[in-house]
């Protein structure tokens, strides 16, 4: 249920798989748009974006329809995406780089919805300092966010993934599985990384507000999509901000916009506002805009992409890791110029910001 | 000397056999006829220890049989009377082997040498000789016959029944068992009983034959009665009718 | 000529069992293609050369990470944890079936324990499982004889129980008591139906432990699976699906000619799959 679980069969993927022979999205006008998002924090309001009707409202305004889909195993959503079963959905930076970019699959940052500023983090057993980390076992989710946040923490210490032996461990075990004794570090994130650092004798030793801005939650969009529909676009931004608006406030409204969506998550009001505050919510589009401009965004994918390759995730058959281009506000880019397959694009949010939509 | 007093068996409350009383000496050939559903086969079974009868009792020179299978009783069946994992050596070798040795079911030295030697005679005398190392599927329907007797005779059993033993046999085939059986009978000196629904089988091959019916019928109830010896016959056609306190005259007639 | 009354000829025969092989790959060529057509890096379905290259790369090429061939350091991980789970299973099932199908008394107390054992489905029990045996190697061949042992024991019981009831009689005249009768009549007549239990259970016990590697591991075949899944490299995947329907074709036939070597009386009556 939560943003990076992958615990999911693959005979069902397989059989998916081989029916899905249509070619990826069409580069045609059309009307009908579908986006799809998984539970987490962060991506709560989309959920409520199609259950109050604002996005019918601001579909009906550009005389489009945009159905929101929930997905319950947040790799499969991104999976769908890739294959061109979705024209958008809610990802993290470095999982847009690896699946659909790394796939071919040309993707634009359309909404930059936050940041994860505490939602991931490290947890050891009766050890309080990051440095105690050294030869032991870490269990998380191999290659994902965890797994970016266990490494950047390691390089502030001088310490590399050499000096610990990671495996690989399903989310939906991730609690059971520290409740056993062998079991010493783990790195995850929330709800399950305040769940087990609740444990006794658990201690923190590290987490995203660490390494501010690097684990962004964005909503990704089809470029090609993008440039033949700017309506679909503009659809959802307006849509998104409205509700930004109207979360953000503590009023009445606001608070049982949040009542809502912290009971689709499966917590309360007080539940889902403190996973809130660990989350660096863009509430105003000029906050995302000005993040996206922040040249500490190429430097943030520079980290990301060097892991990705590293990793080999970046697809073995990457002959380097300037394979995948990656294209920022400015004209500024990563990586091959001619193959540019992921952008970040703020002129949408601008348009949200400057309200002329 | 066999001896069988006031024997019943019901299933459930439903008779199959009721009142049966005999005595049978030492050596004779019993055959055992009846219609189907006659409680022949489960006379069998009582007399085997496969099963226990429900009242009565089953002596043995006046010791009760135990109600379990037992040595001194041996059996062959319509079919699955070999084990088909193991040759026709081997399948007479192997009450030896379990007399041998209680933990690990082999016998080793003398005890062995003496049971092969025992074995390729019982080989040779029914003619399997060719086939010694043959597993049962590979072997004729009469030839797996033969050697079931064969693996029966092993123990020496002081009785040796047989359940419809020849009836999924060619009419040749039958007939080359009768002489078989008849010659390893005088020769062994056992008392055999054998249940077979062909008539003429039993006449020509037993010293006595036991007929099974139901004497007493309930229209209304047509379970209320069990089976019992209709008729208790020498070969010679002398019928023993009530044969309660008499000896067989003819037990000795082979 | 009636269909049921029409029979095929041996060319012929693997011709028919060809076609539904045709046509997947003729389907997934095609379809490959289109996608590839528009999308030259598309993942979903990669070309047969792209896949051939992986696996190539996996078979041959020390991973940039670990330095280890990862498919052969895969597959040992892999059969290693299956060896011993169906190993174990195997031997409870022997050590449990034979009574359960030869003794009144234990059938009596261990029958419906047993199968309603095997109604749990394994999965649900998972953390309990990891505070009994931990996370290690223990919890996935645990999972995978939690998955197995049930059904063997039960596939192993019931051909206890359907010997013939002749066979166990004629023991008992030939002077046998309990034990010989398990060790000379019943165990030799079970080996071949533990090898088809074995070749039934490798089913579920492939499934468990491709489910135990995604849960917590560090090598492994369903491991590998499940971990490039998060970057979609079907040209990694379906390799190793391949991978595996070929190990686990082979391990089948291997115990089914194993079992016409060494129990040559089960397999006269001919026949047998």
């Amino acid at each position: 249920m939560f943003r990076k679980s992958l615990l999911k069969f693959l005979p069902a993927a397989f059989a998916a798989t081989l029916l899905l022979s249509a070619p990826a999205a069409e580069a045609a006008p059309k009307k009908d748009f579908k986006v799809c998002w998984s539970i987490y924090v962060g991506w709560m309001p989309w959920g409520e974006i199609q259950n109050s009707g604002l996005m019918k409202k601001w579909a009906d305004k550009y005389g489009i329809n945009v159905d929101i889909v929930q997905i319950n195993d947040y790799i499969e959503s991104i999976n769908q995406y890739t294959a061109g079963e979705f024209d958008g959905c809610s990802m993290t930076n470095m999982d847009a780089l690896s699946i659909p970019s790394g796939g071919g699959v040309d993707t634009t940052a359309l909404i930059i919805g936050d940041y994860s500023n505490g939602n991931d983090g490290i947890v050891l057993k009766g050890a309080k300092a990051l440095a105690d980390i050294k030869g032991q076992t870490v269990n998380l989710v191999e290659l994902s966010v965890s797994h970016y946040l266990l490494v950047r923490g390691l390089d502030g210490i001088g310490l590399s993934e050499k000096d610990i032996t990671v495996v690989n461990t399903s989310d939906a075990d991730m609690v059971a599985a520290y409740s056993t004794p062998d079991v010493t570090a783990v790195v995850t994130w929330n709800p399950l990384l305040s769940e087990i650092a609740g444990m006794p004798e658990s201690y923190k030793v590290f987490d995203s507000s660490q390494t501010p801005g690097e684990i962004i939650d964005i909503m990704m969009v089809n470029t090609e999509v993008l440039k033949d529909n700017p309506d679909f676009g503009k659809a959802l931004v307006g849509a998104w901000y409205e509700m930004m608006a109207i979360m953000s406030k503590s009023d009445s409204a606001g608070m049982d916009m949040r009542t809502a969506m912290a009971k689709a998550s499966g917590t309360n009001l007080a539940g889902y506002d403190s996973q809130l505050a660990s989350t660096a919510m863009f509430y105003t589009p000029a906050e995302a805009v000005a993040f996206t401009k922040d040249p500490k965004l190429i430097t943030t994918m520079e980290f990301v992409r060097q892991f990705l390759f590293e990793k080999g995730i970046l697809g073995e058959g990457a002959p380097s890791v300037d394979f995948v281009g990656i294209e920022f506000p400015g004209g500024k880019t990563l990586g091959d110029t001619a193959n540019i397959k992921l952008r970040f694009d703020p002129a949408y949010m601008e348009m949200a910001a400057a309200g002329k939509l | 000397m066999l001896t069988i007093r006031n024997l019943e068996k019901d299933y459930g409350g439903v008779p199959v056999l009721e009142r049966i009383s005999l005595d049978i000496k030492e050596g004779c050939f019993c055959g055992i006829v009846g219609p189907s559903g006659c409680g022949k086969s489960t006379f069998l079974r009582i007399l085997l220890g496969q099963e226990a009868p429900s009242r009565g009792e089953l002596l043995l020179d006046g010791v009760p049989l135990p109600n379990e299978p037992s040595t001194e009783r041996g059996i062959v069946f319509q079919r699955y009377s070999v084990f088909p994992h193991l040759t026709a050596r081997e399948n007479l070798l192997l009450a030896h082997d379990f007399e041998g040795s209680p933990f690990l079911g082999r016998a080793f030295g003398t005890r062995r040498r003496e049971a092969e030697r025992m074995a390729d005679q019982l080989l040779d005398r029914t003619g399997l000789d060719p086939a010694r190392d043959r597993y049962p599927a590979q072997l004729s329907g009469g030839m797996q016959q033969r050697l079931a007797i064969a693996q029966a005779l092993m123990k020496r059993p002081r009785m040796l029944l047989l359940d419809e033993p020849f009836g999924a046999l060619d009419p040749g085939v039958r007939l080359e068992m009768h002489d078989l059986l008849l010659e390893l009978w005088r020769e062994h000196g056992m008392t055999v009983f054998m249940v077979t629904h062909d008539i003429s089988e039993a006449f020509k091959l037993s010293t006595r034959v036991l007929t099974f019916d139901k004497v007493r019928t309930d229209p209304q109830f047509p379970d209320a009665y069990g089976a019992t010896v209709t008729y208790d016959l020498s070969v010679d056609g002398t019928a023993f009718p009530d044969n309660i306190e008499k000896d067989d005259p003819n037990a000795e007639a082979g | 000529m009636r269909l049921i009354n029409q029979k095929v000829s041996r060319p012929a025969g693997f011709l028919l069992a060809a076609i539904p092989f045709a046509i997947v790959i003729i389907a997934y060529v095609s379809a490959s293609g289109a996608r590839l057509a528009v999308n030259p890096s598309d993942k979903l379905l990669p070309s047969f050369a792209s896949m051939a290259e992986a696996f190539w790369r996996m078979a041959t090429q020390p991973d940039r990470r670990s330095g280890s061939l990862l498919l052969w350091a895969d597959t040992a991980a892999s059969l290693a944890r299956l060896a011993l789970g169906i190993g174990i299973s195997a031997l409870l099932a022997l050590l449990l079936g034979v009574p359960i199908g030869l003794i009144p008394k234990i059938r009596g107390l261990l029958n419906a324990f047993i199968a309603t054992f095997s109604l749990i489905p394994p999965i649900t029990v998972l953390p309990i499982l990891f505070i009994a045996v931990g996370l290690g190697e223990a919890s996935k061949i645990a999972l995978i004889i939690i998955g197995t042992a049930p059904v063997m024991t039960r596939a192993i019981a019931l051909a206890v129980s359907e010997l013939p009831v002749e066979l166990l009689v004629k023991a008992q005249t030939l002077g046998a008591s309990t034990w010989q009768i398990i060790l000379r009549v019943v165990l030799p007549q079970i080996w071949p139906k533990l090898v088809v239990a074995i070749r039934l259970g490798l089913v579920p016990a492939w499934i468990f432990l491709i489910s135990a590697e995604a849960i917590a591991s560090t090598e492994g075949l369903g491991y590998r699976i499940f971990l490039v899944r998060r970057y979609l490299a079907m040209d990694v995947i379906l390799p190793y699906v391949a991978w595996i329907t070929l190990i686990a074709f082979l391990l089948d036939r291997a115990l089914m000619l194993s079992s016409r070597r060494f129990f040559r009386w089960a397999h006269l009556g001919g026949g047998g799959l």
